[in-house]
């Protein structure tokens, strides 16, 4: 990885839009890289618009937000279209099947992050984690060791087990880059 | 020697925080055993790991009425012996002013940290700016000074949490870190020394605590139950603290000695850094989160061949003058980019010997690398 990469997750809040972005920044702390993390900030709740951004170097980050995302990971229709026209060329788009059918066919994977949350895990809380768990395995933009520890790191003890459970399962559905 | 090591409060080695996560752990570290305050947006984070982190430490941490009192509290621990802090935003700034002017006139060591939203007033809660640099240093009635830092990143708001309190406890002297919600909600690498270089308060039994041999230095400070006889007043004093409110001589004497203390050490105070200034033809003058947008600007520039530097004031007051006053004999024009209403480049104008380009933003967003590029293209 010569050149940053830009990330942004965009959603309802409530999804877990903002620690799949903690998630991915730590994770990519664990493996040496420079990091800078920004996330959406207001007074708006659940069920809102949010988005959380990532950016990940192997050199200093002069300017810490997102300018244009190499790649989207997005959970609901309102946040694929409202970031969708802003990607990098070659860029990809990962996408929630639950929430969103996406009007294009070049550059989007799909993860039907929700649907295996619930049939699978029993929880469509942790949905997020799945899809990013994808995006890891199908990117390899950080480790997954990094992943799993950043996921020890974050997150509750009690709701460990069903987090890290949702990682491998998403792990296993390595995207088909298009 | 005032100066010594120990341990930083975290394991050394790289760590993913936010800026105010920073700002709490850089206090810790420094000593820092007491914090009062009252949370607001967008510092809360900062408060809310005081209360954490000073309770794992053996410290005090007190949710206080509201900002006017947090400030009290804080002076009243500093003259209890510990190093303290308060943070908070711009509406709770406006209150602390009162105090803020009791703690420059009593000498009183503290750290008060300002995560700057969008201003006047309650103005956008959860949104950027930096409009209270010159409160910072004019807030309070009368003629005093400060010291002012501004962090551009989460490792600086760390490291200058502790130089913070270093100035505070050297030069008795309320100290200010000016970070803006754009930085203390970034989240960056934070790389921890496993050893922290901290000052503490000078100490001289039975030496007057409001009084120095030379302008410039600074008296020793005393803790109440120390066994001294202590007097801490807001009114003009002598230099055993007592009251001295009609003698015109020691009024002039103590105005300008808690002037003179900050002004002639300036050499010692003052850090500003500079990239790309050799050759350059116009320069941009920035500090805080701006100065990030402002290096990667100038950054891309240069690669284009286009002869522009960059200075970022880590201090903000006292103001770098000096730096500010040479750089402008060397360039052709001085651009500052600002979220207000062009507080610095309004100060920068009293130094400098060329033109100064104001360029203010004040919508409640960061000012982009691409805003400055375009400004500056029209500049060189």
């Amino acid at each position: 990885m010569s050149k940053a990469v830009q990330v942004r997750f965009g959603g309802f809040g409530g999804q877990g839009i903002v620690l799949a972005g903690l998630l991915l920044g730590r994770a990519a702390s664990f493996d040496s890289k420079f990091v800078a993390g920004s996330n959406s900030y207001g007074a708006q709740a659940r069920g809102s618009a949010c988005r959380s951004e990532v950016i990940i170097s192997e050199d200093p980050i002069d300017f810490p937000h997102v300018t244009i995302p190499d790649i989207l990971v997005v959970m609901s229709q309102r946040a694929y279209e409202l970031f969708s026209r802003q990607l990098a060329r070659g860029g990809l788009i990962f996408y929630d099947s639950q929430f969103i059918s996406p009007r294009r066919r070049r550059g989007v994977v799909e993860v039907s992050a929700t649907g295996m949350a619930l049939q699978d895990i029993g929880d469509k809380r942790v949905a997020n984690v799945i899809l990013l768990a994808a995006v890891v395995a199908t990117t390899g933009i950080v480790s997954q060791e990094a992943l799993l520890r950043a996921i020890d790191e974050s997150v509750k003890d009690r709701h460990l087990e069903f987090n890290k459970k949702a990682a491998a399962l998403g792990f296993g559905y390595k995207g088909v880059l298009p | 020697m005032a100066w010594k090591r120990i341990k930083a409060s975290l394991p050394p080695g790289r760590h993913y925080f936010s800026g105010n996560e920073a700002v709490a752990e850089g206090a810790i570290s420094a000593g820092c055993r007491f914090y009062a305050g009252y949370p607001i947006t967008p510092s809360s984070e900062i408060m809310e790991r005081m209360a954490h982190r000073l309770g794992q430490t053996g410290g005090v941490f007190v949710q206080m009425e509201d900002e006017l009192s947090s400030i009290s509290a804080v002076t009243g621990a500093s003259w209890a012996g510990a190093k303290a802090m308060t943070a908070t935003s711009g509406p709770g700034f406006s209150l602390m002013m009162e105090g803020i002017g009791y703690a420059a006139f009593t000498e009183t060591p503290c750290v008060i940290v300002d995560i700057q939203r969008a201003g006047p007033s309650t103005g956008q809660a959860t949104r950027v700016g930096s409009g209270d640099i010159m409160q910072a240093k004019w807030g309070s009635h009368g003629d005093y000074q400060i010291i002012v830092l501004s962090p551009w990143s989460v490792q600086e708001m760390y490291e200058q949490t502790i130089q913070a309190f270093n100035l505070a406890e050297r030069y008795r002297v309320p100290t200010f870190l000016m970070g803006e919600e754009a930085v203390g909600h970034l989240r960056e690498n934070l790389e921890i020394e496993p050893w922290v270089r901290v000052f503490d308060r000078k100490k001289a039994t039975g030496r007057p605590p409001f009084e120095a041999k030379s302008p410039r230095q600074i008296p020793p400070m005393p803790s109440f139950g120390e066994g001294e006889r202590l007097l801490v007043t807001g009114s003009t004093h002598d230099g055993l603290g007592i009251r001295r409110t009609d003698d015109p001589k020691v009024h002039a004497r103590l105005i300008e000695r808690i002037n003179d203390k900050i002004l002639l050490n300036k050499p010692t105070i003052v850090d500003v850094d500079g990239f790309f200034l050799d050759d350059a033809r116009v320069a941009v003058l920035c500090y805080g989160f701006t100065a990030r947008s402002s290096l990667s600007a100038v950054k891309g520039l240069r690669e284009e061949g286009y002869r522009v530097g960059f200075m970022r004031l880590k201090t903000l007051w006292p103001f770098p003058h000096e730096n500010v006053g040479e750089l402008s004999e060397r360039v052709e024009r001085i651009f500052v980019p600002e979220m207000n209403r062009g507080q610095v480049g309004g100060e920068a104008m009293k130094s400098s010997q060329c033109e100064i380009i104001s360029f203010c933003q004040t919508n409640g967003e960061v000012i982009r690398p691409e805003v400055i590029r375009k400004e500056l293209m029209r500049l060189l």
